[in-house]
């Protein structure tokens, strides 16, 4: 009997983990046993199914021309639904092969990759990370211990270098961070997570997948493992190395490009694949004579009704969410009063979040943010986030993380405000759900229509070295429109420089419209000579991109 | 038009024509083999054999049809069936000869909802401490350390309840002692 119930567990969790139970293949001895089985599969039928990757489909395909072709080769098939299959066979394989730029070596290599990190269910390994400068020297920068699941859960600790001991985990449900410093224990919010690490297996097979261009070129031994090398060209950005193991086919190491004259090298110099992170490692305990600092205000709640009776509204549920998305939890901010719907991908490997709270005053959109129309009201877009206004500022600082943006609107006397680790797309789709319409984005517009009264001649050659320094970190505010538009319109108040205060302010400035590449800045201002100031982005049309002002309208004309 | 220009144009309509069939009906075949083997891996490899299988017949014997998820899906049928003969004892398998492609169809989403209300039932029919453990393990798809965790028990008393809970179901469903 207990080997039974043993037996029954195991496949409970094979058909949770979405793989092939061993019974499947095999005989099972016990009919009871089989019989059980079959009622677990029903119950489970009360699941969504969950759904392959996006590119399953072109695979089907793949495989189906690839088998045909075999099958007809040679044989001429001259009437009916398959006429000319078997060279169209060749003709397809033709396009995949030329359409990828690279060998089926490529393909292969990735390919097995991908099915090899299905069946990882946790790893265990020591992430040691390099930077190398310019001249060439090495220094070791960190080294970490790490624990992580395909659920995103994780388990951190710096073994060596700076902060020693220092112990970051995740497990989901809450994110907490040992300083041993400080003999304190920081606790956050498990979403979002501005400190996933640098070498999340998970990540690295997704980016490989959407790379624009990968190609092998050659084969290194690694940490005393044979490996093969990938040069993979991500989406914006600059190309990297990744090194494959040949046994495991998963990533042992990965080398960025030189950037501002420093490359990182992060290697696993030990891995190991195993059945789950330790409980104890991702359970919350307070280690003795540490003190706790929460900073996660928001509480769970079991469903809407609950969420309401604590804010005192009753919340939006958007009408229909993308494909492949199931809704995770549900929050409550109680000093905001705001509602948090948590969603995750089948794959758990994205989050998304629909904030919503009763509009405190008009929607005031970031500075660097896009604008758009959700129905008839403005929308701010942030990819990524870079101000927490609105709903965006209650509960968990979303602005600085890189790979989150949001889409944030009014309706009806409430605010809203879409968030994940996603693209706009998806974001928008989920928009779509709430709103019923989706966001109409300015930036599909080729360029504004309002043209400047007066032209300001811009010198190439001197944008691009502000924009290198801006690369390196200096003079941040020239990212900003409404900064750069300030600073214009107040030296044309002072030509000879600015001491003090701006002799116009920040807040009388306001973006009327920015399509992500090109902003016009209303200023509100009686000492202001200028009325609008026109800025481009003249050197790099993304988040980094420099605003340069390239023309104004004057007071009165 | 020249001898060339057709044969372009006779490989671009094959190509269309796989690559439609296939996006037309994939979520279809897939999610009725998911409904079956309820696990993603089994599913997806199902769903591309049954493709393989269904399009080589066809192409083979050079049959155009026009319900194609029907067909697909009682190919796929068979592949499962033929798969599961060796352990199961129920289920026979159909000879894809004897599948008839114009007629061929499983009108199964009546069926499916069907299946949800007695399923949906026979959970009600089980003590509450039963159904939390089989709806925490199987439905919501927690871990058994997990569910002990919530349930405040111990791991190897949830896998005797969720056993009994099972066996209970089972009887319900076989017997149909639905209330």
């Amino acid at each position: 009997m207990s080997n039974n119930e043993k037996n029954l567990s195991k496949y409970i969790d094979s058909l949770n983990e979405e793989k092939k139970p061993k019974e499947h293949v095999r005989k099972v001895e016990s009919s009871e046993l089989e019989e059980l089985m079959d009622t677990v599969r029903l119950v489970k039928s009360l699941r969504e199914p969950a759904m392959p990757a996006s590119d399953y489909p072109d695979k089907i395909v793949r495989t189906v021309t690839n088998e045909l072709s075999q099958k007809t080769e040679a044989k001429k098939i001259s009437r009916g639904w398959f006429l000319g299959l078997s060279t169209t066979a060749a003709v397809i394989i033709m396009v995949i092969a030329i359409s990828l730029t690279s060998s089926f070596g490529r393909n292969n290599i990735i390919y097995a990759m991908e099915q090899a990190f299905l069946d990882v269910k946790a790893y265990h390994g020591i992430l040691e990370i390099k930077g190398m400068n310019a001249a060439g020297k090495d220094t070791i920068q960190a080294k970490l211990e790490v624990w992580a699941d395909k659920d995103g859960r994780y388990y951190l600790k710096r073994i060596e270098g700076l902060q020693t001991g220092l112990t970051t985990v995740n497990n989901g449900q809450s994110k907490w961070q040992i300083r041993p410093d400080l003999k304190q224990v920081q606790i956050f919010p498990a979403f979002p997570d501005p400190y996933r690490f640098s070498f999340e297996l998970g990540k690295e097979v997704k980016d490989v997948r959407n790379a624009i261009k990968t190609k092998q070129i050659g084969e290194e031994q690694v940490s005393g493992r044979e490996a093969i090398v990938l040069e993979v060209l991500p989406q914006g950005g600059e190309a990297y190395k990744l090194w494959i193991d040949k046994e495991t086919k998963l990533p042992l190491k990965k080398q960025s490009a030189m950037q501002n004259a420093l490359q990182y090298t992060i290697t696993y110099t030990d891995i190991d694949y195993i059945a789950a992170i330790p409980a104890e490692l991702i359970t919350y305990k307070l280690p003795a004579g540490f003190e706790e600092i929460n900073t996660n205000t928001e509480q769970l709640v079991n469903n809407l009704q609950e969420a309401e009776e604590a804010l005192g509204f009753e919340p939006k549920m958007p009408e229909s969410i993308p494909t492949g998305y199931i809704r995770s939890s549900i929050a409550v901010e109680l000093d905001t009063k705001l509602i948090k719907l948590y969603y995750t991908d089948k794959d758990k490997q994205s989050k998304v979040v629909i904030l919503q709270g009763k509009a405190a005053s008009s929607l005031k959109p970031a500075s660097t943010a896009v604008l758009g129309r959700i129905n008839s009201s403005i929308a701010e877009i942030q990819s990524p986030i870079e101000g927490n206004l609105g709903v965006l500022s209650g509960g968990g600082a979303y602005a600085g993380i890189t790979n989150i943006s949001s889409i944030r609107w009014q309706e009806d006397g409430f605010e809203y405000a879409v968030v994940g680790d996603v693209s706009i797309d998806v974001l928008n789709m989920f928009v779509e759900g709430i709103a019923g319409a989706k966001l109409q984005s300015s930036s599909e517009d080729d360029s504004l229509t309002a043209k400047p009264q007066i032209t300001v001649p811009v010198d190439l050659a001197i944008e691009e070295n502000e924009q290198k320094s801006v690369d390196a970190g200096h003079s941040p505010w020239k990212l900003d429109p409404v900064f750069v538009a300030q600073v214009f319109v107040s030296l044309q108040i002072s030509p000879e420089g600015i001491v003090g205060d701006y002799p116009i302010k920040y807040e009388a400035m306001k973006v009327v419209q920015n399509n992500g590449k090109e902003a016009i800045v209303e200023v509100n201002d009686d000492k202001s000579p200028t009325s609008k100031v026109y800025l481009k982005k003249l050197i790099r049309q993304d988040s980094t991109g420099i605003w340069t002002v390239v023309g104004y309208d004057p007071i009165g004309k | 038009m020249t001898e060339e220009e057709k044969i372009k144009e006779t490989q671009g309509e094959a190509l269309k024509s796989i690559e439609e069939v296939c996006s037309d009906t994939w979520e279809a075949i897939y999610r009725f083999i998911y409904s079956k083997v309820q696990n993603r891996q089994e599913a997806e490899e199902i769903t591309q054999e049954t493709y393989v299988k269904a399009l080589a017949y066809l192409q083979k014997n050079n049959i155009k049809i026009d319900k194609y998820t029907a067909y697909l899906k009682t190919i796929s049928l068979n592949i499962l069936r033929d798969k599961w003969r060796k352990n199961k004892r129920q289920g026979k398998v159909i000879n894809i000869e004897a599948i008839n492609p114009m007629e061929a169809a499983i009108d199964d989403v009546s069926e499916a909802s069907a299946q949800r209300e007695l399923v949906q039932n026979a959970l009600d029919c089980l003590n509450e401490e039963q159904r939390l453990i089989v709806e925490l393990r199987i439905i919501k798809g927690y871990s058994s350390i997990e569910t002990a965790r919530i349930m405040n028990k111990k791991e190897g008393t949830i896998r005797v309840i969720q056993y009994r809970a099972l066996q209970r179901l089972s009887e319900i469903l076989k017997n149909n002692e639905l209330p």
